[in-house]
């Protein structure tokens, strides 16, 4: 890449050398000039429109002059180099020649459309969407990079998609855009992998390395598919067989949009790419079946609908097509010669097309419709017009003397010589010959329909000449038709040479252009066509019966749209079934997509579930305790409806972890998860008073066993790696803190150390949450009002003995005694089991035992309503605690620790985690407290009234 | 305990800390503030979020620097991907700001929640550790979570926001899992460590792998990649306007960015395993995707299922890193991913600040048909939707165009051709839906005539959107080569 940024300069040092990009950027800058221009009137519209194409063509002069030596001119601008990508621009004999028709024809139409479009349609947008085509379409022709060549092609689609769109108020004219947009854009996006695959094979997406490669791209494997993207992108550019639907529709645009799209640019595009890549492509069997297949398939359909299209335009869309075939089809048969003739025809077809299109829009213009069964006679009205269409008509037919039977002619020559090398023997010849004979049925229609069979029936206008500059174009056009077809040699045969010789990169075979061959096969297949074409039009009557019956069956379009409407409901169908609505099946996605991957992730590892760690050995009690464990997990699964039921198990499922704990020699956690699971649990209690005693069955049955199911595998997969994690081999971090829990942390209790020390910022982060937890609690539950069910399911009222005296006496006797051990835990914590955690705990089941017993009235008198300044405090303490380490610059929360001997009780192991602990202490019990309690107000208040009926009890 | 204790440099995590810091002045100073004082709130998260780029750009110096004990980084990757958030959340609040008004939805919470999530992005760029990502995650996460629901009155938002919580917790749980599985065959959740550990062989490679599988279905369920995809419809079109914009752009660098830590940084030994759950991933995500965007009447549902397309080519690019043992390709490949995710950013930026420019109090302008006739209505924003509609079907020319292009590049680079065609054939699929917005915009006759109500900071802004993605269509080398350059400095 570097080597092109150290030419940037000496680029933009000498202007000369830009012309090629300048050239291709100065219709899209015309384009805002005339958007801006067409405000001061059509004319000047007109002028600046033309001044752009001219200025395009000025620019392109010094590189055209060069191109005629065969000298290739090339011009680099650094654009992406990450990307390996510059702006290159390249003008070869086949660049020429399309530069030169796409600013020649544009320039023709440029005039022509000043006298087409009636007052009341914006001209200035019509020319701003032409410029920006025609710079698309220079882009196209000029590029040296294929990604360049790409983007300028995916411009085409775009701005031709504006052109046929162009009167957007009717119906037509936006189905005929879009699906024009659609399949000519799908194919870039075809053509784009093709490109890609390309660049890949030979390294570089320079045409010039391209184009040199063609051994290295024939032999690749890859070579196929490459060579099928690519033909999608072309053949649906330029509507073949069966992508050739679109071009008919396009119709709808303004005629002269159709006769510069249709003639010798958008359409052309994809023969361009045939042409181009012809030397770097073909030479294959693939290649000649491809190309040469569609070619002759969209040859012949398109001569044969023509022919019975009632639409002047209609039937000039289907002749497009067919011409098109023959292109591609000479592409196709893949020898120099073959590859001559195609590019000659693409000379001629462009001419006689766009003069055809324009004539055909004079009458359309004149006579306000296209149907050719009303459009009669019109010799009478416009003979000048007439004789303009008829010589056109005529080249499009292959009549000699005129440009298309040149072409034509090499064409039939290279079928009848292919024939002998294709295993179709006599097929092509006779393709091509019946082709011929529709070609010249349905040129002779053209002329014969319009110009004379009777008088016009019923036309919306009366038709006359139309104004005199509106037929220039379609004479010069006319004047071309004769010339090249009587002199070729004189006129075309430097351009073609050129052109020719880009196209196969390497010398030209012998030809010669020439209006007498001699008595040749050729010669032949053209007198029978013409003959054969006449005799078929003569007899036409029967085959428009058989044709009118047979239409609508056939109709590519439908199968179009019938196809876009599968892929619609397929995707409904797809979403109905993938797209889950529900939580529950979102879930089950996600959890069945984890499984799945994680059962392939342990089945590709290949090594064995039991790891190398031996087991310890099972004794009676911990069987049982497991065996009941399971049992407690189980009945809860199965009896979750029954809420009660279910949350007391839920308990006796904590119990037995608890348990769990002691035999593991851990009854710190042994201490806490019991008090844990009771204050839960009472939790849990109060919440379940507000709801209905059993949990309704919602799901069906299937579902529940798809659930069930769902949950055994995956529990079942957590367990298995849960059973080879234990029993391999693992490095435990516990020595560490056995190690240092008394030398760094002053305590025996190594839970409490690391809770306090160890990791007594995480706890100071726990703290907190349960402390924020706790307030948004209570700010949902503050002045909640709930409707507690006043009887059960059996309709049993509550007793009526709301606090019985015995429990009440009993809880107030506990009280004392209950914060006495929440002390002493709190006080031995830091060596013995025990600590602020468990402390707390105790603290707050002992409160909550009053207000269970005694009722809320009774506790408030005595207790403080609101605990916030407890968590408060609580949470301040452990903050100073943690920020006095700093003091003796220490980080954040490291202890100190002594063992000070009081009086009476003997020495004591104090340490400054005691004080954290004990902010620990404060925010637990001010937290459960907050909580428990105002899940109780919220019962109170709704039972205020009986609450005032019976009185609580009073001591 | 610790008897030499050094301070942590808390230098690197400047902007963190100062965005911190502004969170909490913003959540104080808000509660004092009336309703018609509101505009205080956004001026000072403005004022946060501009100084934080300030920050982040004044000490932008190219160097890898860790910090807190290893478990922070702060390198070029993190600094781009930051400024590259700041800027998209700035977007978004700018765009968000009159729905919100109109719909008395810009409490304060909502910019404070903003922030927080912020900062959880942030953490997540400039994780060098395991549990930081973690912990960046679920502080962006629960914002988010919050920020769905802000609209309590509403049964879909607050619905949305249940699914994404359920299912975001569940994925979270998977990503844990994975990490520990993680720790327990390297020893450590540096990600340093575990490519140490990696390289020298000494892990565990079967518990490795393991881990490995959730934390891929971790990054795929925040990228929103199919199968872990569920989320992404219902809470695009769930949550209000403002909050699916902020959900479908910045939180997408930030994964690029955790994806990058975890998978290139940590587990890059591991490539072959995660390149081939990655390409099942972007297959999935790609097909579905599109066939599904397709059916949809509600352009929030289908951008939903178009940024699962998305999401579906940036992970193409990811998994075309390595072949075999050929590392030759991955720079080129992860740059592509991040110059996808950046796009993609824009695009979004743009597609839902158009939705939010057609609302109005009291009217959502989520249905395709609310877009019909906007040429009429205002031919330059039709221009700039069309812009958007066209960068995201990548039509050449528009900054979508080269990022799939890239992206295939990258994919064929790697020898993964079929998939390259596969989704370029997708993407052909995708393209229907884009163009019929276009379709839509300009040839149908509009069904809602009222101006266009929008304040002209957006208006220029949404302009300035559209024209980025024009621009950077056409100019796309200087993002290509700094995406480029940030994985060169930091890799």
């Amino acid at each position: 890449m570097s080597r092109w940024r150290d030419e940037k300069a000496s680029i933009f040092g000498d202007n000369s050398e830009m012309n090629l990009f300048l050239a291709v950027l100065m219709p899209f800058l015309g384009a805002v000039l005339v958007a801006l221009a067409s405000r001061r009137g059509r004319a000047f519209a007109a002028w600046c429109t033309g001044g752009v194409a001219l200025l395009s063509l000025f620019l392109l002069l010094p590189a055209m002059a060069a191109s005629f030596d065969g000298t290739t001119t090339i011009q680099r601008l650094t654009w992406i180099p990450a990307a390996g990508l510059d702006l290159a621009f390249r003008l070869d004999g086949l660049g020429l020649l399309f530069a030169l028709l796409i600013l020649g024809i544009g320039l023709l139409v440029i005039l022509y459309a000043h006298y087409y479009l009636s007052a009341e349609d914006s001209l200035g947008r019509l020319y701003a969407y032409l410029l920006l085509f025609m710079g698309s379409m220079l882009g196209v022709v000029l590029s040296e990079n294929l990604i360049q060549l790409l983007i300028f092609w995916e411009l085409t689609s775009l701005s031709s998609f504006l052109l046929i769109a162009y009167w957007r108020k009717r119906e037509a004219a936006r189905r005929g855009a879009r699906l024009a947009l659609t399949i000519t854009g799908a194919g870039g996006l075809a053509l784009l992998a093709g490109f890609l695959l390309l660049g890949e094979m030979v390294g570089s997406y320079d045409l010039s390395v391209v184009l040199a490669s063609g051994d290295i791209i024939r032999a690749h494997p890859l070579y196929v598919p490459t060579l099928v993207l690519i033909l999608l992108g072309a053949f649906t550019k330029s509507a073949q067989f069966p992508f050739h639907f679109w071009l008919p529709h396009a119709m709808a645009a303004p005629t002269p949009v159709s006769a510069y799209l249709h003639s010798a640019t958008m359409v052309k595009a994809g023969v361009f790419l045939l042409a181009r890549l012809f030397p770097a492509l073909s030479g294959t069997p693939e290649w000649t079946w491809l190309v040469g297949g569609v070619g002759v398939a969209t040859l012949l359909v398109g001569a044969v609908v023509a022919l019975f299209k009632h639409d002047l335009k209609g039937l000039l869309a289907y002749s497009t097509i067919s011409h098109l075939g023959l292109i591609t089809a000479l592409f196709g048969i893949g020898t120099p010669l073959a590859a001559v003739a195609g590019v000659f025809h693409i000379i001629n077809h462009a001419i006689f097309k766009a003069g055809l299109f324009m004539a055909a829009g004079i009458i359309d213009h004149e006579c306000g419709t296209r149907d050719m069964r009303r459009i009669n006679g019109m010799w009478h009205y416009m003979p000048h017009t007439a004789v303009l269409a008829m010589v056109a008509s005529a080249a499009m037919a292959g009549v000699p003397l005129l440009n298309g039977f040149l072409s034509k002619e090499m064409f039939f020559a290279e079928a009848h010589a292919a024939a002998a090398d294709w295993r179709v023997g006599i097929f092509l010849p006779a393709a091509v010959t019946v082709a011929g004979i529709f070609a010249v049925a349905y040129s002779l229609r053209f002329i014969h329909d319009v110009f004379f069979n009777g008088e016009p029936i019923d036309l919306p206008k009366t038709p006359h000449e139309p104004p005199r500059w509106m037929k220039v174009p379609v004479e010069i056009i006319v004047v071309l038709c004769v010339l090249v077809g009587i002199f070729p040699a004189q006129t075309v045969e430097p351009l073609l040479a050129v052109a020719a010789s880009a196209v196969l990169q390497g010398p030209l075979p012998e030809h010669n252009l020439a209006l007498w061959h001699g008595f040749n096969p050729a010669l032949w297949m053209s007198v029978i066509a013409l003959i054969g074409g006449v005799l078929l039009y003569l007899g036409r009557k029967p085959l428009f019966v058989l044709h009118d019956r047979l239409s609508g069956r056939l109709d590519a379009r439908a199968i179009y749209e019938h196809g876009l409407r599968t892929i619609i409901d397929f995707a409904r169908r797809v979403l109905m079934r993938l797209e889950a609505i529900g939580l529950q099946h979102q879930a089950a996605v996600l959890i069945l997509a984890a499984l799945i991957l994680g059962s392939a992730g342990m089945l590709g590892a290949a090594s064995p579930l039991t790891g190398s760690r031996s087991l310890l050995p099972v004794d009676g009690v911990s069987l049982l305790a497991v065996l009941t464990l399971i049992g407690a997990t189980l009945a809860v699964t199965v009896l979750h409806r029954q809420r009660l039921t279910a949350l007391i198990i839920v308990g006796a499922v904590g119990l037995i972890v608890a348990l769990a704990f002691i035999k593991f020699s851990a009854p710190d956690l042994a201490l806490t998860q019991l008090s844990v699971e009771v204050v839960t649990i009472v939790l849990l209690l109060l919440a379940l008073y507000f709801l209905p005693p059993e949990t309704p069955a919602e799901s069906s049955k299937s579902r529940r066993w798809r659930d069930g199911t769902l949950a055994v595998l995956a529990g079942g997969g957590a367990a298995a790696l849960a059973w080879a994690v234990l029993t391999r081999p693992a490095n435990s971090i516990a020595g560490w803190f056995l190690d240092n829990s008394v030398t760094g942390g002053g305590g025996t209790n190594v839970v409490n150390v690391i809770l306090v020390d160890f990791r007594g910022f995480d706890t100071f982060g726990e703290i907190t949450v349960l402390a924020i937890a706790a307030l948004g609690i209570f700010a949902l539950l503050e002045n909640l009002r709930l409707i507690a069910p006043r009887r059960d399911v059996a309709g049993r009222r509550w007793d009526s003995d709301v606090h019985p005296l015995i429990m009440a006496t009993f809880a107030r006797l506990l009280l004392p005694l209950a914060l006495l051990v929440s002390v002493f835990i709190f006080v031995r914590g830091h060596n013995l089991p025990g600590g602020g955690f468990i402390a707390g705990l105790i603290t707050a089941i002992a409160l909550i035992m009053q207000y269970l017993a005694n009722g809320v009235t009774w506790t408030h008198a005595r207790l403080p309503a609101h605990t916030h300044p407890w968590i408060a405090a609580g949470l301040v303490i452990a903050l100073l605690t943690g920020v006095a380490s700093w003091l003796f610059g220490r980080p954040f929360l490291t202890s100190a620790f002594g063992h000070p001997s009081l009086p009476l009780i003997g020495e004591l192991p104090l340490a400054s985690a005691m004080a954290f602990d004990l902010g620990v202490y404060l925010v637990v019990v001010g937290a459960t407290l907050l909580i428990l309690i105002n899940l109780g107000m919220a019962h109170s208040v709704s039972h205020e009234d009986e609450h005032a009926k019976e009185g609580p009890w009073k001591p | 305990m610790l008897k030499n204790f050094v301070p942590p440099d808390l230098f690197p995590a400047m902007p963190e800390i100062f965005l911190v810091l502004m969170a909490c002045v913003i959540l104080l100073v808000d509660a004092f503030l009336g309703r018609t004082q509101r505009w205080i709130t956004a001026a000072l998260t403005m004022v946060a979020l501009v100084g934080c780029a300030l920050i982040t750009y004044q000490t932008m110096d190219g160097q890898v620097v860790l910090t807190f004990s290893n478990m922070f980084v702060d390198d070029l990757l993190a600094d781009l991907l930051k400024l590259m958030l700041y800027l998209s959340v700035i977007v978004a609040l700018i765009y968000s700001r009159d729905y919100l008004v109109a719909r008395q939805l810009d409490k304060g919470e909502y910019y404070v929640l903003v922030l927080f999530a912020t900062v959880g992005m942030m953490v997540m760029i400039s994780a060098s550790h395991f549990l930081t990502i973690y912990l960046g995650l679920e502080l962006l996460s629960l914002s988010l979570y919050a920020l769905v629901a802000i609209d309590r009155d509403s049964p879909r938002a607050t619905e949305a926001a249940m699914k994404y919580f359920v299912l975001g917790a569940l994925a979270s749980g998977l990503l844990l899992y994975g990490m520990s599985m993680v720790y327990g065959a390297t020893g450590t959740l540096e990600i340093g460590g575990v490519a140490q550990a990696l390289h020298l062989g000494v892990a565990n490679k079967t518990v490795l792998v393991f881990g490995l599988v959730f934390i891929v279905s971790g990054i795929a369920f925040k990228l929103g990649a199919v199968p872990f995809h569920m989320w992404v419809p219902d809470v695009y079109q769930g949550a209000p306007t403002p909050i699916t914009l902020l959900i479908a752009s910045a939180p997408k660098l930030a994964a690029f960015a955790i994806a990058m830590r975890m998978l290139v940084y940590g587990l890059f030994e591991l490539a072959e395993h995660w390149q081939t759950m990655l390409m099942i991933l972007a297959v999935l995500s790609i097909a579905l995707g599109n066939l599904a965007a397709i059916a949809q009447t509600n352009i929030k549902r289908m951008l939903a299922y178009s940024t699962i397309s998305h999401m579906g080519f940036m992970l193409l690019a990811l998994m075309s890193g390595v072949v075999g043992e050929d590392k030759h390709f991955a720079l080129n490949a992860y740059s592509s991913a991040m110059y996808y995710i950046v796009a993609y950013v824009i695009m979004s930026l743009g597609a839902f600040g158009m939705i939010l420019l057609l609302s109005r109090a009291g009217y959502e302008a989520e249905h395709l048909d609310d877009f019909k006739g906007l040429n009429q209505r205002s031919p330059w924003f039709a221009a700039v939707m069309l812009a958007i509609m066209f960068s995201m079907a990548g039509v050449p020319f528009f900054v979508g165009f080269f990022a799939k292009f890239s992206v295939l590049l990258a994919a064929i680079d790697a020898g993964h051709i079929a998939v390259a065609v596969f989704a370029v054939m997708f993407s052909l699929i995708g393209a229907f839906y884009y163009l019929r917005v276009v379709k839509l915009m300009y040839f149908d006759a509009p069904v809602d005539n009222a101006p266009i109500q929008a304040s002209l900071d957006m208006r220029f802004l949404l302009s300035l959107n559209g024209a980025a993605v024009a621009l950077l269509g056409i100019f796309p080398d200087t993002l290509i080569s700094l995406c480029t350059f940030a994985l060169m400095r930091s890799l």
